[in-house]
């Protein structure tokens, strides 16, 4: 079941101006970002604005908005991608909300979109 | 239970434990030499774009690697699942030219690893498959597709299929029955999930009534949406049951027996077992002598499914798969 992995446990980070979330592609087999969406970050309540989340993968930060040109660059099942929110911070040692909806169009599997949001509190590390 | 050559053999899909792996409480290499010491084989299956990062592009450091595990482990390759992505730009499908391109470097990939075979799938499309024959006999790797619910042997998307094996006539082409499309019940641990979730009673037994009637399985789907919604149930719960249709199918087990002489692997879906170690959702009883008495030589992979609803281990369910599989198959001998 992957309703739950899209926000790993202990994936809050505490970061100077902002904080990070560490979230994982909820399916079972690489695809690529091309038919993957960020949906909403939401920390203590507040849907963030898509202009102030960048999405990391290997080491490459994304606009949200970038994702869907991207038909060369593949989400591995087992590799952790970053979501980093300006202007929020979570100071270590402090608990929030965090949610995080990923969408997904499986390639080889026409008309399925899968929409996926795990909510979970977690403790800013 | 078998002999080792010839008839049907039991082996394990990684994709079984997709939880555990997902999760990184096993790496594959951990989940290989788990499968090998429980004696889980000893056909292993593997899906190139889970087990393997980059797939399709497999080193050579790599794929020595992989050759060298399986060889310690005493395994036997059966099958590579590979992908038919023919919508990685979702606004532009792609042409043939680009699937056959696709396709063939999977079957690369499968060959240099050291599988006899892949299983593909059916939006790849008669016409890219027929090109795909001469790459296959050259690497050595049968290709066959796989008959997932909603489709059966009659549906028209898999009998374009049959016309063009019959016109082709490579022995390099066949088919890959998976049982969920020949099932008689949906998994119960399915709607446990779904009580679970707050899904009404009285709805889930409107979705089986509609499940176990006779017809086309999206006609149904349909029929199930618009009675629900004059019940008034809300869109939510509703549609929380409708995969139901696509998931799981109710062909009859004896219609596997047509594409009998070109069965080249078996997905042997499953879900949960009742009090006596039986598959509740699959009549195993009457498929496997289907297989067996119809002479199929080759693997059945176990492939466990319930972990798209919730998150059972893998291996205590396969386990159960093989106590079950053998106890038939000795039956039907």
């Amino acid at each position: 079941m992957m309703d739950h992995r899209v926000v790993s446990d202990n994936g809050l980070a505490s970061k100077p101006g902002g904080c990070t979330i560490d979230v994982r592609l909820p399916w079972y087999r690489a695809l690529p970002l091309s038919t993957v969406r960020l949906e909403a970050v939401e920390i203590d309540g507040e849907t963030i604005d898509p202009a102030r989340v960048s999405f990391e993968l290997e080491g490459e930060k994304l606009r949200p908005a970038d994702l869907a040109a991207r038909t060369d660059k593949w989400w591995y099942v087992l590799d952790s991608a970053f979501v980093h929110v300006d202007g929020k911070e979570t100071p270590k040692g402090t608990s929030h909300d965090v949610a995080v909806t990923i969408s997904f169009r499986p390639p080889y599997i026409m008309g399925l979109n899968r929409i996926v949001r795990t909510a979970k509190t977690l403790v800013a590390q | 239970m078998t002999d080792s050559t010839s008839g049907l053999k039991l082996g394990t899909t990684l994709y079984s434990m997709t939880p555990a792996f997902h999760g990184r409480e096993y790496t594959f290499e951990q989940l290989v030499r788990k499968v090998a010491a429980e004696n889980l084989g000893p056909g292993l299956e593997v899906v190139g774009f889970q087990s393997i990062k980059g797939f399709p592009v497999v080193t050579d450091e790599y794929a020595g690697w992989f050759k060298d595990l399986i060889a310690e482990t005493g395994l036997t390759l059966s099958c590579l699942g590979i992908n038919a992505d023919i919508r990685i730009d979702p606004d532009k499908p792609m042409s043939d030219d680009e699937s056959v391109t696709y396709h063939e470097r999977q079957l690369e990939a499968a060959a240099k690893l050291g599988f006899p075979l892949v299983r593909y799938q059916y939006p790849a499309g008669p016409a890219v498959i027929e090109r795909l024959a001469p790459a296959a006999e050259r690497l050595g790797v049968k290709m066959g597709l796989e008959i997932h619910a909603p489709h059966h042997t009659q549906h028209p998307d898999v009998l374009a299929y049959r016309e063009m094996y019959e016109r082709v006539g490579s022995p390099m082409l066949g088919f890959i029955p998976d049982f969920g499309a020949s099932a008689r019940a949906v998994p119960p641990s399915f709607f446990e999930a779904q009580r679970e979730n707050g899904i009404p009673e009285d709805l889930i037994t409107l979705a089986q009534e509609f499940w176990h009637q006779e017809g086309d399985p999206y006609a149904r789907r349909e029929r199930y949406i618009a009675a629900a919604r004059e019940k008034g149930y809300p869109d939510r719960e509703i549609m929380s049951l409708v995969i139901i249709f696509g998931l799981f199918s109710r062909a009859a087990p004896e219609s596997w027996a047509e594409i009998m002489h070109q069965v080249i692997h078996i997905h042997g879906k499953f879900f949960d077992f009742d009090d006596n170690g039986d598959e509740i959702a699959v009549d195993y009883a009457r498929v496997l002598p289907v297989f067996v008495k119809g002479g199929y030589s080759g693997f059945m992979s176990s492939e466990y499914e319930g972990h798209m609803w919730n998150d059972a281990d893998g291996f205590d369910k396969i386990r159960r798969h093989h106590a079950m599989a053998n106890r038939f198959m000795a039956e039907a001998a």
